[in-house]
């Protein structure tokens, strides 16, 4: 709540907000000006710039075989002019065909062709590579970072970012990056070539080259400006629509979908207005590009003619020709990279939601227990204070008890008590305030991930299944189990029976597009998975909240037989579940308010 | 593959004027820009045969209109595309609106939803990329035929064949392999995207069993595969483009070696057709991106055409007075191969009263909500609204009269006053107020900076779960509807939270009918009536 309500504020000051997007903005507007996608923070913002910054630089050295070809394809396509001037100022002094030229012309042809081909390649490749890293990069630290995350966001939205926005940076790698260090090479190879054939034209070329930056600059706006206002209206038009389609069953039900129709007509029409008002002072500076490209042919060509009707000498045709056939290679790179600023905008939304995520945690030095099995598990809470969200006070608030090995403890009391945050800190999903968890005596903050992972197993309110097959689903305790040891496991879950009657038995998909299971059912494979895992201690958080009162009879069943020789605990606030046998901790805000042995 | 392209080109009718206009003022762009460039050449041949005086002037005007042009192409061409692509987006809502409450939104999730509205977003570029580059092209074959032709007949023939094979086959080729490799690239992305949902979904499956490396491991072989798939098409296009390349540069060849006949109008030849093929060259890409639009045109056809699930009868009844909700004898399923979700339920709920329907999930709890809405029709036996059978009165009419809360109830990326008066859209001030304190939100939205101004945020992502879960039901409390249902409202929502939830639920709506559809029950709920669903039956149960 707190964070809603800043960026809530941040929302309405309206100076943090780009001066283009400003014009879009508008506050009283009923529809459409959604002000969020401006809204960020100021430093997701620069932190966003400065990655930006730092992923072209690195981008920039990944770039260098794309911009390798792009330097041959330039020096053939010089080669190419050249030709060509000699074979048309061949024809004109009446000379034989200069076949040497020609042929040079065909050669360089293909090999240009060829560069093109391996300069899409070299391009795909850096996007690929940059996609792969980043990928993994951001997919590592939401894995590290941990169920904690899934408290304030949502996992498809965590999905998206590991999916569509690495996806988004594509282009960035592959075109924005190549593009702008090709920019200033690609032009400056071809001056150098106009200097060899004239060097007068050179300097109009450079005079008009210039003029380009210049102009842009005089203009105040920049090529961005249009890329980005077209692309932010864009942004603002789709995100408002997909809004109004995940919610069109909430405006059917209420009769509006006629309304609703009507005001998104409305409102695009509003958005078009505004954008191209915009767009008409944007556009200008696409004018200077245009403008310097038209103005260095015009004056090139007027020239050429005026000197060659003067002297009528064919020497000058040779230069001629060459730098107007090269007049619009000069100007090519310019147009590609202002072509590809769409994709630097792409890239931007992109890396703000990259920055968000959490950075990757220093490895902590940690400690092994050792001597588990052979004595059982002992889990001791000391003092333990935890704090989620001051608003809302301590979780646990000096909490003391201690499980001895292979009894049972019920932690029960309403919810709020404290009870999940005692499993969680057990599972190391998150670590105490102050205070000592102890497991077997050592403190669980000290422990490896992976090591306290051997030592539990832990089944919750709802079991997530992954898409592929129950066998798939059960071996993910322990991928490396038998068959025999997946069927024992499942047959001990009472599992048996229900995967007689699948199409496919163990094999049967389920998840999304497979076979769906009922809440008990998914349950029952969170139990397969905990018996063949096979762990020491067995932690229980709710796990039959969301089962009706026959089938929670069920699973507490073989939640028994599972529980049998291990320790356990089990937090729920249900009435059924507190006949599960063990003592019983009752819990209120965070502290143990009595502790007896239940029936 | 071009079908479902022009039934949605078909659907721009209305800007007809402005597209054509957009086309007239780009094909003027581009003939000014090949104009300049092979009167450039021109220049250079004419001035030593000491003609062509006029040509400084043809070529500032040409550089001028080329200018001028361009702009106004810039500007016109946007506007278009912005009036083309809000009518796609009308009009696909409307459909989807028809159809939409049975399947579409009311159970399925809504990233199917979303994947639709990127397809619409995929047909924004139809205009802008495909088409003014298509037609461009269509006009540049026979104007350059035309002039080549001129002088020498064989050349024009020749290279009129390369444009043609550069301009239109090799695209079309393009298309026809993108169209092809994007059903891989859907199901390789698709893979991607559920593999990536797992390791999400279930991080702490993840972590309590250190699944860590093997969750990444799985992602990154999805990620491979899919970008082995994008390299084969990129691969492909590329090669699209050398070829299409090559074409233009063997027009120029053509060219050269005919220079010896008429070397003025060769070298004005030389870049009229090296101008003519660089404007074409990006069709190739094009025809790839076609592949794609054709691809995403058809899914999104398919969600508009689907029927209407329950049409209104042709002759309505009047609409009844009382507001009693009864079932009998339904007989129901989803789809004729599925099983039967009710055999024969027979449940009365009277005016006024305050139900609980109890029931394990797939009992088909929703399933009734959906019947009462006339979302979908029984197969058999009747739904009556105060005694009168729904089948006989329009849907519109039957859901002013239920308000309805469920898991899929959607809090809109806009203010919270706009949220509200969606379902009432006349309501007044004092009456938004009551409702919002009827739902025990009122003190929270008075203590925020913009009151009922402030934005929900995306699927009310500004509010915590229980505050949205509220704001919502102040929009169903405003409503006027008599009879409330309240499908599962604390799906989601922590166990103190839901207790707080149904607590404000029982303080509210006196006089209303309320359902409530619940898996079952916290104990706070204060309910008269409580029935039981099993076996496609409801059953009266102790409350």
């Amino acid at each position: 709540m707190d964070g809603a309500l800043s960026r809530t504020m941040t929302m309405n000051v309206r100076d943090d907000v780009h001066p283009i997007a400003r014009g879009l903005y508008c506050p009283s507007q009923r529809s459409w000006f959604n002000p969020i996608p401006m809204a960020k923070a100021e430093s997701t913002q620069a932190a966003a710039r400065s990655w930006l910054r730092r992923e072209q630089r690195a981008g920039t050295k990944a770039a260098r075989p794309v911009l390798m070809w792009h330097v041959l394809g330039s020096i053939a396509a010089i080669g190419q002019a050249f030709a060509a001037a000699s074979v048309l100022t061949a024809a004109f002094t009446g000379s034989l065909l200069d076949a040497r030229a020609l042929a040079a012309f065909g050669a360089l042809a293909v090999l240009r062709a060829v560069f093109s081909y391996l300069t899409e390649r070299a391009a795909f490749a850096a996007g690929a590579a940059a996609r792969r890293r980043l990928r993994t990069d951001a997919l590592s630290r939401l894995l590290q970072a941990g169920p904690a995350l899934l408290r304030g966001r949502h996992s498809g939205d965590l999905a998206t970012i590991v999916v569509d926005k690495i996806e988004a940076l594509d282009g960035l790698f592959s075109r924005y990056v190549p593009a702008a260090t090709f920019a200033v090479a690609g032009p400056s190879i071809v001056l150098l070539a106009v200097l060899y054939a004239d060097p007068r034209a050179a300097l109009v070329l450079l005079g008009c080259g210039l003029l380009v930056p210049v102009g842009m600059a005089i203009a105040g706006i920049g090529a961005a400006a249009a890329s980005r206002n077209q692309f932010l209206a864009m942004a603002r038009l789709q995100a408002r629509f997909l809004d109004r389609v995940r919610g069109i069953a909430t405006i059917v039900l209420y009769g509006r979908a006629e309304d609703e129709a009507a005001s998104l007509g409305r409102a695009a029409a509003e958005l078009r207005v505004r954008t191209m008002r915009v767009l008409r002072v944007a556009f200008l500076s696409s004018v200077v590009l245009d403008l310097s490209a038209a103005l260095a042919t015009v004056l090139l060509a007027i020239h050429y003619f005026g000197l060659l009707q003067q002297s009528g000498d064919v020497d000058v045709l040779w230069p001629a020709l060459a730098v107007l056939l090269l007049t619009p290679e000069f100007f090519a790179p310019l147009r590609t990279f202002s072509a590809a600023y769409q994709d630097r905008l792409h890239a931007t939304g992109a890396a703000e939601s990259l920055v968000d995520l959490p950075p990757l945690p220093e490895p902590a030095p940690a400690r092994e227990i050792r001597n588990v099995a052979a004595q059982g598990m002992t889990v001791a809470f000391d003092n333990v204070r935890l704090t989620w969200d001051t608003s809302r006070g301590p979780a646990l608030d000096g909490l003391s008890f201690r499980v001895s090995a292979g009894e049972t403890l019920v932690l029960a009391g309403p919810s709020g008590s404290g009870k999940s945050s005692v499993i969680e800190i057990l599972l190391g999903f998150i670590h105490p305030d102050s205070g000592r968890a102890t497991i077997n005596g050592a403190d669980i903050t000290d422990l490896v991930p992976q090591a306290l992972s051997r030592l539990t197993a832990w089944i919750g309110q709802r079991p997530v299944l992954f898409s592929g097959s129950i066998r798939d689903n059960i071996l993910f305790a322990r991928p490396e189990a038998t068959t025999d040891e997946v069927i024992a496991a499942a047959t001990a879950a009472r599992l048996d029976g229900f995967i007689a009657g699948l199409p496919a038995g163990l094999d049967t998909k389920i998840g999304e597009g497979g076979y769906g299971l009922s809440g008990g059912q998914a349950q029952r494979i969170a139990i397969a998975r905990a018996y063949l895992k096979n762990a020491p201690l067995l932690l229980l958080d709710e796990p039959t909240a969301h089962l009706d009162p026959a089938t929670e009879q069920e699973v507490l069943d073989s939640l028994r037989r599972l529980a049998l020789g291990r320790t356990v605990i089990l937090a729920s606030h249900s009435s059924a579940a507190h006949g599960f046998g063990g003592r019983r901790l009752d819990m209120r805000d965070g502290k143990a308010v009595s502790a007896r042995g239940a029936a | 593959m071009g079908g479902p392209l022009f039934r949605i080109m078909g659907l721009w009718g209305r800007q007809t004027g402005w597209l054509l206009a957009g086309l007239g003022v780009s094909l003027a762009a581009l003939a000014a820009g090949v104009g300049l460039m092979a009167v450039s050449g021109l220049a250079v041949g004419a001035a030593l045969l000491a003609s062509g005086l006029a040509i400084p002037a043809l070529l500032r005007a040409l550089g001028m209109a080329r200018v001028v042009l361009r702009y106004s192409e810039r500007l016109v061409t946007h506007g278009a595309m912005f009036r083309a692509l809000a009518d796609i987006r009308v009009w696909f809502f409307s459909r989807l609106a028809r159809s939409s409450a049975g399947g579409l939104g009311f159970r399925q999730a809504g990233d199917v939803l979303a994947r639709l509205v990127g397809d619409i977003d995929a047909l924004d570029g139809l205009y802008l990329r495909i088409l003014l580059p298509l037609a461009s092209a269509v006009l540049l074959l026979p104007v350059l035929v035309l002039l080549l032709g001129h002088s020498s007949p064989g050349l024009a023939t020749e290279i009129g064949a390369l444009f043609a094979a550069a301009a239109f086959v090799l695209p079309w080729l393009a298309a026809r392999a993108s169209g092809r490799a994007g059903t891989g690239l859907a199901v390789e992305a698709g893979a991607l995207r559920v593999a990536a949902l797992d390791a999400l979904t279930g991080l702490r499956e993840v972590r309590a069993f250190a699944a860590e490396g093997r969750m990444l491991a799985a992602v990154q072989g999805k990620e491979a595969a899919l970008l082995a798939a994008q390299q084969a098409m990129a691969g492909r296009t590329a090669l699209a483009g050398a070829a299409s390349f090559l074409c233009a540069q063997i027009a120029v060849l053509a060219v050269l070696i005919d220079a010896g006949a008429s070397p003025a109008a060769s070298i004005a030849a030389a870049f009229l057709v090296l101008a003519a093929f660089e404007a074409v060259g990006g069709l190739t890409r094009a025809g790839a991106l076609a592949g794609h639009a054709s691809a995403a045109a058809r899914r999104v056809l398919e969600a508009a055409d689907a029927p209407v699930p329950v049409p209104d009868p042709a002759d309505p009844a009047a609409m009844p007075v009382a507001a009693g909700l009864s079932f009998e004898g339904v007989e129901f399923r989803w789809l004729p191969d599925r099983p039967m979700v009710f055999e024969s339920l027979t449940l009365e709920i009277p005016q006024g009263a305050r139900v609980a329907l109890l029931g394990p999930s797939g009992s088909g709890k929703s399933t009734l909500a959906a019947l009462a809405l006339k979302v979908v029709a029984p197969r058999s036996g009747h739904v009556l609204l105060g005694g009168v059978d729904i089948a006989t009165l329009p849907a519109a009419l039957v859901r002013a009269r239920i308000g309805w809360l469920g898991q899929a109830t959607h809090l809109f990326d806009d203010t919270i006053r706009e949220n509200l008066l969606l379902a009432d859209p006349d309501a007044d001030e004092p009456a938004l107020w009551a409702a919002l304190d009827a739902a025990r939100v009122g003190e929270m939205v008075r203590a925020l900076p913009d009151g009922m101004d402030t934005w929900v945020g995306e699927g009310g992502t500004r509010f915590s779960g229980g505050q949205g879960r509220r704001l919502a039901l102040a929009r169903a409390l405003l409503s006027p509807a008599p009879i409330l249902i309240l499908d599962e409202p604390c799906a989601g929502l922590d166990a103190e939270t839901e207790r707080a939830f149904l607590e404000t639920l029982n303080e509210t709506a006196p006089g209303r009918t309320v359902i409530l559809i619940t898996h079952r029950l916290t104990g706070v709920e204060r309910l008269d009536r409580i029935f039981r669903l099993s076996g496609g039956k409801a059953v009266a149960a102790a409350g």
